[in-house]
């Protein structure tokens, strides 16, 4: 029985393990966002398996925001006492952001360069693969204005690389 | 540009997220239209880009020690809930690692009974109120995910984050204005989430509720006055140098003789999530007790709500147990909830049972995840708020915990004039139903309001300890339309000022002086010897109009009571729980010697373990 539960918590991490430290990266500086995701799947451990299944990755994405906003808020304390930039993450700041962005491809770096609330939106879409209606819980939005957002997200990126391509998009689609 | 490219549901579409009607309705136009379509073969392609990328991306990985610790703790499997604490008579119910759970928030409709008030003032001469900087900070960052919840079930309780209410500086503003609080749910989810193992989350810590948890001797009222006041001013355990100000109101005693009939509907969530041991089994014990208590002219109904609603039991006098309790019996769960239906037969049969000039009550049982089906949530609020009016009170027993929603109860409770009150055990809701049934039931004064102003001359600083949700402008002090908190027989209240007297230390770096004007100046009342006036309003039950009431709290060298500094502990334990700014030098074991520095009753004796425990886990 506690080998059933290893292994699904195992199997867990080995699926959403790289989506949540991307996500836990949106609201995170990058070393924190380890932390926050290794605390998650910590959680998973003691949780009941019964009282997740059906629903591991909204579960998992909403412990995982619990655990970057009190992670947040106790560097904001932080950082109010000593002075602001010192401890600032050092794959944070604009420069090395920049640089990150030059080694991604355009539509990754169209998506870095979303604002931190779409990008937040689309990550639990795309890569959680979540709901409206759980987005708009873990964001604590409505369910209308999940779409909103999303629907803002993507015309954003495809404003993005057209610019970057000066071609306008226009890709061979599936048949809807 | 165009009318295609802006239409949100082109992404909703590509995203899956169209169904029913909007879905047919949607392709119904994209038949018709080619940019439509054009567009969503745009956005589908985009997605796809996106999902590529995100698929292509280097995949982010914890770090090996990490991944071990999981890898370990997982083998591991779920820790055993440590239950080193008594209270455990009820063993049978503590199977699943998820306590047993239940809250009551109550509201209460009083007697009839008209308590003429004896020096008290009638609202008239109206003061001047300006809106105190803490209305603002009780706003709260309230962010911790709503997981009220359709059908989706999480195996998290939701609690709304907030702040403690900060250091005020008189000079700034001497006020501090709020509504009094008898819900004692807090104290409830606390040590359930303690004997489970684990630290409460600080938005599920509420100071006051803990300190109102436990009974103090505070003396019975005089003359028709509803409650008493009264003021016991000491050290603040935790802050060498700050004075500690506990108000506590007592509301008066009510023989059971003299309660009025009773009415009571019980609305009982039976959808599937309620079949665990600690839901429905022990929310039939808890109304078990209740019934116990009726008799010939009181009156009892039953309604079932799952995947449909339905009546379980006509309203039935309160001498007829066997039927009423066989009923209860009979209840077993199964399908989903649909509590909007039931909610509406409960008020139906509320009105058919009614109970002139008694006590009219739906006490809905639920694992606080509560669906009102087709209504929304405020549109349930409105219907309780409309409900109350014609004299039928909403109660709210909820059960279970994993998906508990704390702040949806908490929130119907304030709004529905209710007290609230979370069962965790058998124990508590023999607290609840059996042992102040009367103060549960029997509202003896409503609105009650409370408006301490500080003299300059003895205070520098002060701040109000827990009732963050509580806090109230100034003028709504004055303003009989604003809503507040009511008191039921026997109950007591009480609150907690943390003092920093004048000339002692500053607690922040404060404010710049004002450049157009002098602060305050002290009128000549600001005597020293007066800490503070303490100001309340309260109105009868049946009442419209707020009748006032003032006290004034001197402080005094005398020893702390044993109820001081058992307050003072219960404070100390919430802010160690908060991690709140200002606990201090406060540590458990200060607590531990603290509360157990006087006479220990069975609860209190149950506090100090739970502060141990709480000792254990820290953080």
């Amino acid at each position: 029985m506690q080998d059933g539960k290893s292994r699904w918590v195992m199997e867990a991490l080995t699926r959403y393990e790289a989506a949540l430290l991307r996500y836990a990266a949106t609201l995170v500086d990058r070393a924190q966002a380890k932390d926050v995701v290794q605390e998650t799947f910590l959680e998973l451990c003691k949780a009941e398996r019964e009282a997740v299944e059906g629903h591991l990755a909204a579960w998992l994405f909403t412990v995982c925001k619990h655990r970057a906003v009190d992670a947040s808020r106790k560097t904001q304390r932080l950082r109010s006492l000593e002075d602001a930039d010192v401890n600032e993450a050092p794959d944070s700041g604009p420069i090395k952001k920049l640089e990150r962005r030059q080694t991604l491809s355009r539509v990754g770096a169209a998506l870095e360069a979303l604002p931190e609330r779409e990008r937040e939106a689309l990550l639990l879409k795309l890569d959680g693969g979540l709901s409206y209606k759980e987005i708009a819980r873990i964001m604590g939005l409505s369910t209308s204005n999940v779409g909103f957002i999303l629907h803002t997200a993507i015309k954003r990126i495809q404003r993005e690389i057209a610019r970057d391509s000066e071609l306008p998009v226009r890709t061979a689609g599936r048949t809807s | 540009m165009n009318a295609a490219h802006e239409d949100p549901r082109v992404t909703d579409y590509a995203l899956g997220e169209l169904s029913g009607e909007e879905l047919a309705r949607f392709e119904a136009e994209l038949a018709e239209s080619e940019l439509l379509r054009e567009e969503v073969v745009n956005v589908e392609s985009t997605l796809s880009a996106l999902r590529d990328e995100l698929g292509s991306e280097p995949k982010p990985r914890l770090e090996a020690p990490q991944r071990e610790r999981i890898a370990l703790q997982a083998s591991q499997g779920a820790a055993r809930p440590k239950r080193g604490l008594r209270a455990v008579a009820f063993a049978a119910m503590t199977v699943t690692a998820a306590a047993a759970g239940a809250l009551l928030f109550v509201s209460t409709q009083g007697r009839r009974a008209e308590v003429a008030s004896v020096a008290t003032d009638k609202l008239e001469g109206k003061e001047k109120g300006n809106v105190g900087p803490r209305a603002l900070a009780s706003a709260a960052s309230a962010q911790d995910l709503p997981m009220a919840g359709q059908g989706q079930r999480f195996n998290r309780d939701a609690y709304d984050a907030f702040s403690d209410n900060p250091f005020v500086r008189v000079a700034t503003d001497p006020r501090s204005t709020f509504s009094i609080d008898v819900d004692t749910a807090s104290y409830s989810l606390v040590r359930r989430h303690l004997r489970d193992g684990q630290l409460p989350p600080k938005g599920a810590v509420r100071i006051e509720e803990m300190i109102n948890y436990f009974t103090y001797a505070y003396p019975e009222p005089t003359g028709d006055r509803p409650f008493s006041v009264s003021s016991e001013v000491g050290a603040a355990p935790w802050a060498p140098g700050h004075r500690l100000l506990k108000l506590g109101l007592k509301g008066k005693h009510v023989a059971p003789t003299e309660v009025p009939g009773t009415n009571l509907v019980f609305l009982v969530d039976t959808s599937g999530s309620m079949s665990d041991e600690n839901k429905l089994p022990l929310l039939k014990q808890a109304f078990s007790l209740l019934v116990q208590q009726l008799d010939a002219v009181d009156r009892v109904s039953i309604v079932a709500y799952a995947g449909s609603a339905g009546t379980v039991l006509p309203p039935t006098p309160g001498d007829q147990k066997a039927t009423i309790l066989g009923a209860l019996d009979r209840l077993s769960s199964g399908g989903s909830t649909n509590g909007g239906e039931g909610i509406q037969l409960a008020y139906e049969l509320a009105k058919q049972g009614f109970v002139k000039g008694g006590i009219n009550r739906v006490l809905l049982a639920t694992d606080g995840d509560f669906n009102v089906g087709v209504t929304s949530q405020s549109d349930l609020v409105d219907l309780v708020e409309q409900k109350a009016k014609t004299g039928v009170f909403l109660s709210v027993l909820g059960f279970g915990a994993g998906n508990f929603n704390d702040s949806t109860m908490e929130k119907l409770a304030d709004k529905g004039n209710g007290n609230y009150a979370y069962i965790d055990t058998l124990n508590e809701a023999k607290k609840v139903l059996v042992e102040q049934a009367t103060g549960t039931l029997m509202t003896i004064a409503k609105d009650v309001k409370i408006q301490i102003e500080l003299n300059p001359a003895e205070v520098s600083e002060f701040r109000l300890i827990g009732y963050e949700n509580r806090v109230l402008a100034h003028q709504d002090f004055n303003d009989d339309k604003k809503d507040a908190g009511e008191i039921g027989a026997d109950h007591t209240v009480t609150a907690l000022y943390e003092i920093v007297p004048a000339g002692g230390t500053p607690t922040g770096p404060g404010t710049d002086p004002l450049k157009y004007q002098a602060p305050g100046t002290p009128s000549g009342k600001a005597v020293r010897g007066e800490l503070a006036t303490v100001k309340l309003r309260y109105k009868l039950p049946a009442g419209s109009e707020s009748q006032l009431m003032e006290v004034v709290v001197r402080d005094t060298d005398a020893r702390e009571s044993d109820d001081f500094r058992f307050a003072a502990a219960v404070a100390e334990l919430g802010m160690l729980l908060r991690d709140s700014p200002h606990k201090g030098s406060s540590s458990y074991a200060d607590t531990v010697r603290l509360a157990s520095s006087g006479e220990l009753d069975e609860r209190r004796r149950e506090f100090v373990e739970l502060v141990r425990a709480a000792e254990r886990l820290k953080r």
